[in-house]
C-alpha cells in the first residue's frame, strides 16, 4: 500500500459519508441547529437524518438535546469538542490529499462532494 | 448545497422572516412618536429637533438592549416551528474562533463581515448617524428634507447591497422620495425633521411586513413541528 493510499484509508469514515459530512459542515458553520433546519438545509428525510445523526452521536461527534426557545421545544444539534477536532482533522487530511494529488482542481475542494445523496 | 454558502445561508436565515426590520421599525416608531409628541409640547422650537434626536438615540439604545430578545421571542413563535432554528452566526464566529476552527480548510462559517451583527452596523448605526447629521440641525432649511431621505436610502441600499440582508432598489427609492414628498405636500419646516424618523420607521415596518407575509405564505404552519428521531 502506498503512502497515499494509507492516508486515504485513515480518513474518518463516520464523517466521510456525504450526508454526514453535510451535517458536520452545517453544524460546523452555525454552531447549533435544530432538526428541522438540518432537514431542510440538507434536503434529508426525517428517517434519513435521524439515522445519520444517531451515528454521529454514537461516535461522540454530535450532541443532541431538547431545548426550549420560549415555550417551543426544539431538538437542537451541535458539534461536540471531539466532533470539532475530528472534523478539523478530516478536513486537513482531505485537503492534504487533494493538494498532493497535483490536479488542477485540487486547490479548491469540490462542492459537489458534499451533496447529500437522496435515499 | 455549496459549501461556501452554508454560513451565508445561516446569516441570511436570520432575516428570512423580516422580523429584525419590524422590531427595529416598531422601536423607532415608538420612540420617534414619543419624541414628536414631546416636541410639540415644547415652547422653544430651537430645541425641538435636538430633543427628538435624543428620543431616537434612546430608541436605538433600547433596540441594542432588548431588540435581540424581542426578535428571538417572535421567531420562537413564528419561524422556528415553520423552518427550524439555527444559532445566529455572530455568536458562532466568536466561539468557533476560540475553538481553533480557524485552521479548517473546509470551514463553512460565515466570513466576519457576513454575520448578523452587521445588521446593527449597516442599518441601525446608519439610521442613528443619519439622525445625528440631519435632524440635529437648527435652523432647519427646506433643502435638508430634499437631501436627507435620499441620502439615507442611498446609504442603506449601498451598504446592504451585497450583504445577507439587501434592500430592494424600488423599496429604497420609495424611502428616498418620501422626503421630497413632505416638501411637496407643504408640511411645515418645523415638522419635517420630526416626521422623517417616523417615515423611516414606517418604511422599515412595511419592508419587514412584506417579507414576513411572503415567508408565512411560503411556509404554512406545520402539523408536525418536530422531527421524529428513529
Amino acid at each position: 500500500m502506498t503512502l497515499r493510499m494509507q492516508e486515504i484509508s485513515r480518513l474518518d469514515r463516520v464523517i466521510h459519508e456525504p450526508a454526514r459530512l453535510a451535517i458536520m459542515l452545517i453544524l460546523g458553520g452555525v454552531g447549533e441547529a435544530d432538526f428541522l433546519y438540518l432537514q431542510r438545509e440538507g434536503g434529508f428525510t426525517q428517517g434519513n437524518l435521524s439515522g445519520h445523526l444517531a451515528k454521529l452521536e454514537e461516535a461522540g461527534y454530535v450532541e443532541i438535546e431538547k431545548k426550549f426557545k420560549g415555550k417551543v421545544p426544539l431538538t437542537v444539534c451541535s458539534l461536540t469538542g471531539k466532533g470539532k477536532f475530528a472534523f478539523t482533522d478530516y478536513s486537513n487530511r482531505m485537503l492534504g490529499l487533494l493538494q498532493s494529488s497535483g490536479s488542477s482542481g485540487a486547490s479548491r475542494p469540490s462542492t459537489a462532494a458534499t451533496e447529500p445523496q437522496p435515499r | 448545497m455549496p459549501v461556501a454558502s452554508l454560513g451565508r445561508r445561516a446569516a441570511a436565515y436570520w432575516f428570512v422572516d423580516g422580523l429584525p426590520d419590524i422590531v427595529l421599525g416598531m422601536t423607532l416608531l415608538l420612540f420617534s412618536a414619543l419624541g414628536l409628541w414631546w416636541c410639540l409640547q415644547m415652547r422653544r422650537p430651537a430645541r425641538r429637533t435636538q430633543i427628538d434626536f435624543l428620543f431616537i438615540v434612546a430608541g436605538v439604545l433600547f433596540f441594542y438592549w432588548k431588540g435581540r430578545q424581542a426578535v428571538d421571542f417572535l421567531k420562537s413563535r413564528l419561524t422556528y416551528l415553520r423552518t427550524g432554528y439555527v444559532q445566529p452566526p455572530e455568536d458562532v464566529w466568536a466561539s468557533a474562533s476560540s475553538a481553533g476552527l480557524i485552521s479548517l480548510s473546509l470551514r463553512p462559517g460565515p466570513p466576519p463581515d457576513e454575520n448578523v451583527t452587521q445588521f446593527n452596523k449597516r442599518t441601525v448605526y446608519v439610521l442613528q448617524t443619519w439622525c445625528f447629521l440631519f435632524l440635529g440641525q437648527y435652523p432647519w432649511r427646506h433643502w435638508y428634507a430634499l437631501l436627507a431621505m435620499p441620502v439615507l436610502a442611498a446609504v442603506l441600499y449601498a451598504l446592504n447591497r451585497k450583504s445577507e440582508h439587501p434592500y430592494r432598489w424600488w423599496s429604497t427609492l420609495i424611502l428616498a422620495l418620501s422626503g421630497p414628498t413632505l416638501v411637496w405636500l407643504g408640511v411645515a419646516p418645523i415638522l419635517q425633521p420630526l416626521l422623517m424618523p417616523l417615515l423611516a420607521a414606517v418604511w422599515l415596518i412595511v419592508q419587514g411586513a412584506c417579507t414576513l407575509a411572503g415567508y408565512l405564505r411560503a411556509n404554512p404552519y406545520p402539523r408536525a413541528p418536530e422531527g421524529v428521531r428513529a
